[in-house]
């Protein structure tokens, strides 16, 4: 059986091999031939796949693929120089609708006859190293077509011309000019780039760079940024629909350098419509388009930030060294908040929240803050301001914002301990006259100084605080216990303040009025019963009283006056004249502040419960002073001479520096030994460098002070200079 | 009784085998075949002739492309072929591109 089988084997075969001769192979071809010519013609439907294909399958089992696959390129070929042909002979516009309709047409036969000629691309070609069948037609197609010299300039002319004249707001056929790319990047991606894209790029370079000219000649800045975002967002949508997507970055980049690099500067320095003009007209949507703009091209965003950075400390200056300006504190604070609130909205609206530009608005605040040497005081009157009326009805949020506002400011400080002192000196007077708004927003802000300052920074103020509260305890047992004494003297109401933490006055003599005596003795045992080895002593210059006074004709007003007053006043209960000197000589009040009180008692319109003679504005030792019997006001309460915060005259701010100043003396010399000890030896500028950065969280000091305060360390022996170096410190234990 | 999506199997013998189109389609040349853009004959016609392959050898394939079809989905079995057809087989899966 398997005898019979190899013969039908073998007959086979042999039936296989007579039919190899040479003529086999060119009837083969020529049926090959045939079909191609039938393909490229569209006549492809009569034609019996299989029947190619086992014809192309045969020669190349027979060997003669090499005879198949040169007579293919062959064919091919003409047949491609025919459709160039023909597509030459288009005209105009059809031009490219010609080209696009080979093309299609070309990819078409050429799938159908690498389907036929798939065994020969199989195993053929492989071995023979040659191209396969689609890529040799997508080559055949560029060297005869693309590359012939007529047609590929005039194609690229033609593209070019399309897409100029888009540019100028014509409309072209889109899809054809995505075909014709398309077409040329599956030729290959450096056909795209060298044929197309390349010139693509320089045409466009040449046409913006005319075209920013033109612009930037004719618009203003605002106007010009719209223009140059348009023809961006116009380019991006160019390549997304018939460009490739890898030239959109190569066209942006052409935009941005031609429309934007190279007139940058010009851009921002125009004159009335630049930045600065942006910024002061709160041209939010203009900034924020020239933020986007310029964050395309390198270096655009520091230009923007230097520009701001310098008009921020330019118009900071100004504001600091105005006059008009400094002489109303409160004033001069909230135009600084509404500047910061002014750039955070530009930054924030703008800016996006960039936090270069964030560093950069703090480090300008910060630089002009502290050019006035006078701004701590003014921030902390502002606060005072606010505490005493300006919160009045304000809602705990609010509070909490402005707070927080002034707390930024408070950072940009640099002598953090002038404030301190000015604070406190603030906070007495606030709580010792009653006249805070609000408790809760004095304490708040304590916790704010506490967290940014730590605990140090705060804790004389918290004990001001303490005493108050301990003070009404104080004042709720004497009169508990001493409550039926009273009767009906005089009311007494006492702070207790420890000495330490509030600022500190210097004691004034002041004689009370007998009826007060009373009561303050009383006062006096009570307290030292209870707290023993405590000294009190009474500070008349920070009291109020309120005195009922009758008038000639039976007005009764009640009179809210300081302690220096009521005992002026008190004197007239016995007598209706007074001379100066004899006021002097039974209060023992200190002379400028005798002044002071007779003035506002005297010589303040609306106020003067007594007269004075001669009528003048100022007191002299010559006056006598009469009890004003033709006194009127609308109201019943009257309130004399308080004493408010105010801005510091002269004098008295070149006093407090000098305090502050001494303060720091001693912080310094901690510092010093500080250092000294944790490292033994040290150099000059080291020790300067580390004491600063130390105390740099209160104040910024000064190195003639440091090496000052060396050298009385080294007299108080407790630092010596090295023997050999002169620079050189060491520690002595 | 012909539906849409088979394919007929001509052999040199002119036996005709029906088969659906995603087993004619294990074969690549006949995938080809069916799926060119050109009009070929072949599509138009739904069916397809191996004059040079014969019915004994064309009815394995036909088996062995349903059993292919089997096996990629999960069904791991075994196909026997014949000593016989060997040869014959494997010129024509060559053909095929099977």
């Amino acid at each position: 059986m398997s005898a019979q089988k190899k013969k039908a084997f073998q007959i086979e075969a042999f039936k296989h091999r007579v039919v190899v001769d040479p003529k086999y192979a060119e009837k083969t071809w020529k049926i090959l031939e045939h079909a191609i010519h039938e393909i490229y013609n569209h006549n492809a439907s009569g034609l019996s796949f299989e029947e190619l294909y086992r014809n192309a399958y045969n020669m190349v089992l027979h060997k003669f693929g090499e005879k198949l696959y040169s007579g293919l390129v062959t064919t091919m070929t003409s047949h491609l120089k025919e459709i160039s042909n023909s597509i030459e002979a288009a005209q105009g516009g059809l031009f490219l609708d010609e080209l696009n309709r080979k093309w299609a047409e070309h990819n078409k036969a050429l799938q159908m006859i690498r389907d036929i000629l798939m065994y020969m691309d199989r195993t053929f070609i492989p071995n023979t190293h040659k191209t396969p069948v689609h890529e040799l037609g997508l080559n055949l197609w560029r060297d005869v077509i693309i590359h012939s010299h007529a047609i590929q300039s005039r194609l690229q002319a033609i593209l070019l011309e399309n897409v100029r004249r888009e540019r100028s707001g014509e409309v072209i056929d889109r899809g054809l000019m995505r075909s014709i790319t398309k077409m040329l990047m599956d030729l290959g991606p450096s056909v795209y780039q060298d044929d197309f894209e390349k010139h693509f790029l320089e045409v466009s370079a040449d046409f913006y760079r005319l075209e920013s000219q033109e612009f930037i000649e004719s618009c203003d800045c605002g106007e010009y940024l719209k223009k140059a975002e348009r023809r961006l967002n116009e380019e991006i949508e160019r390549v997304s629909h018939y460009l490739d997507t890898r030239s959109e970055v190569k066209i942006t980049n052409v935009v941005e350098t031609e429309m934007i690099e190279s007139h940058i500067h010009r851009l921002v320095q125009m004159e009335n419509s630049g930045l600065i003009n942006m910024i002061v007209d709160e041209k939010y949507e203009d900034l924020g388009r020239m933020y986007c703009l310029f964050r395309r091209v390198s270096n655009g965003l520091v230009l923007i930030r230097d520009v701001m950075t310098s008009y921020i400390r330019d118009t900071g200056k100004q504001l600091l060294t105005d006059p008009e300006r400094l002489k109303d504190p409160v004033d001069f604070v909230q135009h600084l908040l509404d500047l910061k609130d002014k750039y955070d909205k530009i930054i924030t609206s703008a800016f996006r929240n960039d936090k270069t530009f964030q560093n950069a608005l703090n480090s300008s605040f910060e630089y002009f803050i502290n050019l006035n040497s006078r701004s701590p005081e003014f921030i902390s009157l502002f606060v005072d301001d606010k505490l005493r009326k300006g919160l009045r009805g304000v809602t705990e949020e609010d509070v909490e914002l402005l707070l927080d506002k002034v707390m930024m400011l408070f950072r940009y400080l640099q002598e953090k301990d002038v404030f301190e002192k000015y604070y406190k000196q603030h906070l007495a007077k606030r709580l010792l006259s009653g006249k805070s708004v609000s408790d809760d927003a004095e304490r708040s802000l304590i916790v704010k100084l506490k967290t940014e300052c730590g605990y140090q920074f705060t804790s004389k103020l918290e004990g001001m605080f303490t005493d108050m509260k301990t003070s009404q305890d104080t004042m709720q047992g004497f009169h508990a216990s001493h409550g039926s004494d009273i009767g009906d003297g005089p009311m007494l109401s006492v702070q207790v303040l420890t000495t330490g933490s509030w600022p500190t006055q210097p004691i004034t003599t002041c004689n009370l009025p007998a009826e007060i005596l009373g009561i303050c003795e009383k006062f006096r045992n009570y307290y030292l019963g209870t707290h023993t080895g405590r000294r009190l002593s009474w500070q008349t210059n920070m009291g109020t009283a309120d005195l009922k006074a009758t008038f000639g004709k039976g007005q009764k007003h009640e009179l809210n006056v300081s302690t220096y007053q009521m005992c002026v006043l008190m004197l007239f209960n016995d007598a209706d004249r007074l001379s100066y000197k004899e006021i002097e000589q039974v209060t023992e009040i200190p002379t400028s502040d005798l002044k002071r009180c007779l003035q506002s008692l005297a010589c303040v319109k609306g106020k003067n419960v007594l007269r004075k003679e001669p009528m003048s504005k100022d007191i002299v030792d010559t006056d006598t002073f009469l009890f004003n019997d033709k006194y009127t006001s609308k109201f019943f309460k009257v309130k004399i001479g308080t004493v408010a915060a105010q801005r510091e005259s002269e004098p008295e701010n070149q006093e407090t520096r000098q305090r502050v100043e001494e303060d720091r003396k001693p912080q310094i010399e901690a510092a010093i030994v500080r250092i000294m000890k944790a490292r033994r030896v040290l150099d000059h500028n080291n020790i300067v460098a580390e004491v600063t950065k130390q105390l740099q969280s209160r104040f910024l000091p000064n190195p003639v002070v440091i090496k000052k305060r060396i050298e009385s360390l080294i007299e108080r022996e407790f630092l010596e200079r090295d023997k050999g170096d002169r620079k050189l410190y060491r520690y002595l234990a | 009784m012909k539906r849409k999506d088979t394919v007929k199997l001509i052999s040199a013998d002119e036996m005709e085998f029906v088969i659906d189109k995603d087993a004619a389609m294990v074969s690549q040349t006949i995938r080809n075949m069916l799926t060119s853009p050109g009009g070929f004959a072949e599509t138009e016609l739904g069916e397809v002739t191996f004059p040079e392959i014969s019915a004994v050898i064309l009815e394995k394939i036909c088996q062995y492309f349903y059993w292919a079809l089997q096996y990629s989905r999960g069904k791991e079995t075994e196909f026997h072929i014949e000593p016989e057809l060997t040869l014959e087989l494997m010129m024509a899966a060559n053909y095929l591109h099977t």
